[in-house]
């Protein structure tokens, strides 16, 4: 018997202990300090951002109403742009397609992708017999203390530099101070060698362009990149939720989402629109010449359409995952990605009753929140999360009574 | 509403196929157990919460009601019931749906009169005091009030948060009933959570539900506009307000305070870093559920309002109060935390 009391009470649990580890609470601390005075700085210096993220609202807003239409559309660019394209239903159908696509006893490098925890596709690409690495710094992490990530721009925000130290230290087996250069340096030694020796790049998108199939990814560490350029196939996850009509469209909301994650301007934007290619010889077009031969994009559906087709919860789509509201959520701010399932925060428990986890995951998530509605004020699209969360409380106790 | 019911039959599908008990856990059973039978969320007498008024005389009718729901009379028990309730096992069959406060002691062995003795009695003065002061300030500044007195019931704010619309929806009706009984057009609302909800739910559920409602800041503010000079308050020294989210964001009030300050001699006001709609929640919403993390919230939120080094922090919310003053008491913190009922009240008495 299974009841959500006992959810309750196991999660509880976790969450007083998450919010009782110093460890967490110093990470957290120096995050959310840097977090507000990077995004106050970024917003100062850019000051046309909130306006542009009104705009951004209004482009969500429409492109969601006609998700499936642009989904056929970015669809039909990618594989004119000789690339392939697929639309997942379910989870299980996403997963099939990549499985399809790589087989077994491959190297696979991974970029971070939120789509990717939703899929658990990493567990799933190991039990089929691949070998898998995260190539995210702080997903890498994780990856070896066998942990989900703790916020969704940054993973491993709970994680301090000593923590990282003896994980790094064991794993490489040689000394890694606490210093996080050389921690950096550690990995990008390590991870140099699994790019080139990688059969697969997995990646997600941010946004993507339905007139032109253009994939736009924004990173800091060049991870995606790699990832995205260097194995001789890429695939690449993406919500249809992502797709957004122009690639004008597209860049506007990349803007958003990189200043509200708290960067002037990030350290990389990629965009890929279909297989590297040249035509240096004879003028005669040839697939794979520094880059991948082949991009497969595997749009996922697995809920999201359920969400458009409500007046509410269509709302939710519109998040671009800047992860700003974690960093304002005073739950959060304790208990870090405790306070969630595969997505975190507020507008995770929205996701983790639709797309993630279904309503029995999220219920605690959404009795967690305590609608104070401070997540809404630092939103760049202004999603309402609390009105959603109200809603969800009475899908439970209509089903509870 | 079709495609709504689809949907929830739908998510109801899914669930009961994997799970044969979807019951919330006991906390929220039994306040929503005790709003339905004793009409507020810890089964109070209505004698006990309606104590404070019992020798003013307050008529049953008239053209303004105040309106306390009980809530600044029953914050002070919150915290005991919460306590004892998270000590026992979460999956006792003790915990029916119906289970009210008072039936505790048949069903778990736990003996609700020691939660009541359990409450210092001077926190139970202090809180019990706000709703008689809200009445003395706002009489003294010309209004006349009525009052539903030991019939009052709570205004159902929390079946409206963990989700019991119809529960709400019956609860309401019978509210509803008594206020349309006094004959009153405007209703005061000593907190923002029943100012919410009679704003912006009853007008929903309940037909015939037109009210002018204002929380107890609105009202002052009103007063002192159309009766200038007549704010009775003094205080000399620093205060810094910790703005409520109902109130602030929820609300859109966040002036009201502020212009009402300035118009008292003395004050000196110092904005908290994180002020108005961006104010940070005092973690009260979660006590219920998850006291530990609440106590901790709050903890931190005072520790942004110490920062402004004022005198005084002032509130407008019983929740915000007791949250707030709670973390004071436990972190042994010298500042005092008022709610701007205490505030106005203690400069008139002076
Ligand atoms: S809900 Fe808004 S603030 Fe939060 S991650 Fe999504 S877009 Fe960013």
């Amino acid at each position: 018997m299974r009841s959500l009391a006992r959810a309750f009470q196991k999660y509880t649990t976790e969450l007083n202990r998450a919010s009782n580890d110093p460890n967490i609470q110093l990470a957290l601390a120096r995050a959310v300090k840097s977090y507000r005075e990077n995004t106050a700085a970024a917003l100062k210096r850019f000051p046309h951002t909130v306006g542009l993220a009104e705009e951004v609202r209004a482009i969500k807003q429409s492109a969601v109403e006609r998700m499936d239409d642009l989904v056929a559309r970015a669809r039909e660019a990618i594989e004119a742009n000789h690339g392939r394209a697929y639309l997942a239903r379910s989870a299980e159908e996403a997963l099939n397609l990549v499985a399809d696509i790589i087989g077994t006893g491959k190297i696979v490098v991974k970029g971070k992708s939120i789509l990717g925890e939703e899929l658990e596709i990493r567990e799933y690409l190991l039990e089929k017999g691949n070998e898998v690495w995260e190539t995210d710094l702080g997903e890498f992490l994780l990856q070896l203390r066998h942990e989900r990530p703790m916020h969704i721009v940054s993973p491993s925000i709970h994680v301090p530099r000593e923590q990282v130290a003896e994980v790094f230290t064991e794993f490489f087996g040689r000394e890694i101070p606490p210093d996080i250069a050389a921690e950096v340096g550690a990995v990008r030694e390590f991870m140099r060698e699994k790019y080139f020796k990688a059969h697969f790049g997995l990646s997600g998108a941010n946004v993507v362009a339905a007139d032109c199939g253009a994939l736009v990814i924004i990173e800091n560490e060049g991870n995606a990149r790699l990832c995205t350029a260097v194995p001789p196939v890429h695939i690449a996850l993406v919500g249809i939720e992502k797709v957004v009509p122009t690639f004008q469209d597209a860049m506007k909301v990349a803007e958003v989402t990189w200043r509200y994650a708290n960067y002037p301007v990030p350290g990389y934007v990629n965009i890929i629109s279909g297989p590297s290619k040249t035509g240096d010889i004879e003028k005669v077009t040839t697939y794979g010449a520094h880059g991948p031969r082949e991009l497969h994009v595997i749009f996922v559906d697995n809920g999201r359409s359920e969400m458009a087709a409500d007046p509410l919860f269509k709302h939710g789509l519109y998040c671009l995952r800047c992860g700003g509201c974690m960093y304002e959520c005073p739950v959060f701010q304790l208990t870090a990605g405790y306070f969630g399932y595969r997505y975190l925060g507020g507008i995770g428990a929205i996701w983790t009753a639709f797309v993630a986890g279904g309503l029995e995951n999220a219920a605690p998530l959404i009795y967690t929140c305590l609608r104070c509605g401070r997540c809404v004020e630092r939103c760049p699209v202004s999603i309402d999360v609390p009105s959603m969360i109200a809603e969800l409380r009475r899908r439970i106790a209509a089903l509870a009574y | 509403m079709k495609r709504y019911l689809i949907e929830v039959k739908k998510m109801a599908l899914k669930l009961r196929g994997e799970s044969s008990q979807y019951r919330l856990p006991p906390t929220v059973e039994v306040v929503r157990g005790n709003i339905i039978k004793y009409g507020n969320p810890l089964g109070l007498s209505g004698k006990e919460i309606a104590g404070w008024a019992s020798d003013l005389n307050l008529p049953r009718e008239g053209e303004v009601l105040l309106y306390t729901g009980g809530e600044y009379q029953l914050v002070p028990y919150i915290d005991g019931l919460v306590d004892m309730l998270t000590k026992v096992d979460q999956g006792s069959v003790g915990f029916s749906l119906m289970m009210g406060f008072r039936n505790l002691v048949d069903r778990v062995g736990v003996n609700p009169e020691k939660i009541v003795a359990g409450v210092l009695s001077g926190q139970r003065e202090r809180y019990r005091n706000v709703s008689r002061q809200a009445a003395a300030v706002l009489q003294r500044m010309g209004l006349q009030i009525c009052y539903l007195g030991e019939e009052e019931l709570y205004s159902g704010a929390l079946l409206y948060e963990y989700g019991f619309m119809d529960d709400l929806r019956r609860h309401a009706r019978k509210l509803a009933g008594l206020i349309k009984g006094t004959g009153a057009r405007t209703i005061i609302c000593l907190s923002p959570h029943s100012a919410e909800v009679f704003k912006l739910i009853y007008p929903r559920i309940i037909e015939d539900f037109h009210y002018e409602v204002k929380t107890f800041t609105e009202a002052l503010w009103d007063l002192c506009n159309s009766a200038p000079g007549r704010l009775v308050a003094s205080f000399n020294g620093r205060v810094t307000v910790h703005d409520s989210c109902r109130m602030a964001r929820e609300l859109g009030i966040t002036e009201e305070i502020r212009e009402i300050f300035k118009r008292i001699k003395g004050v000196s006001l110092i904005e908290p870093e994180f002020n108005r709609r961006w104010t940070t929640c005092c973690g009260g919403p979660g006590k219920v559920l998850f006291p530990e993390l609440a106590g901790k919230i709050a903890a931190r939120r005072l520790d942004e309002l110490m920062s402004t080094e004022a005198d005084v922090v002032v509130t407008f919310c019983p929740y915000c109060l007791a949250a707030l003053d709670k973390a004071r008491r436990e972190g042994q913190r010298s500042i005092e935390i008022q709610d701007i009922i205490e505030f106005m009240y203690r400069g008139m008495a002076e």
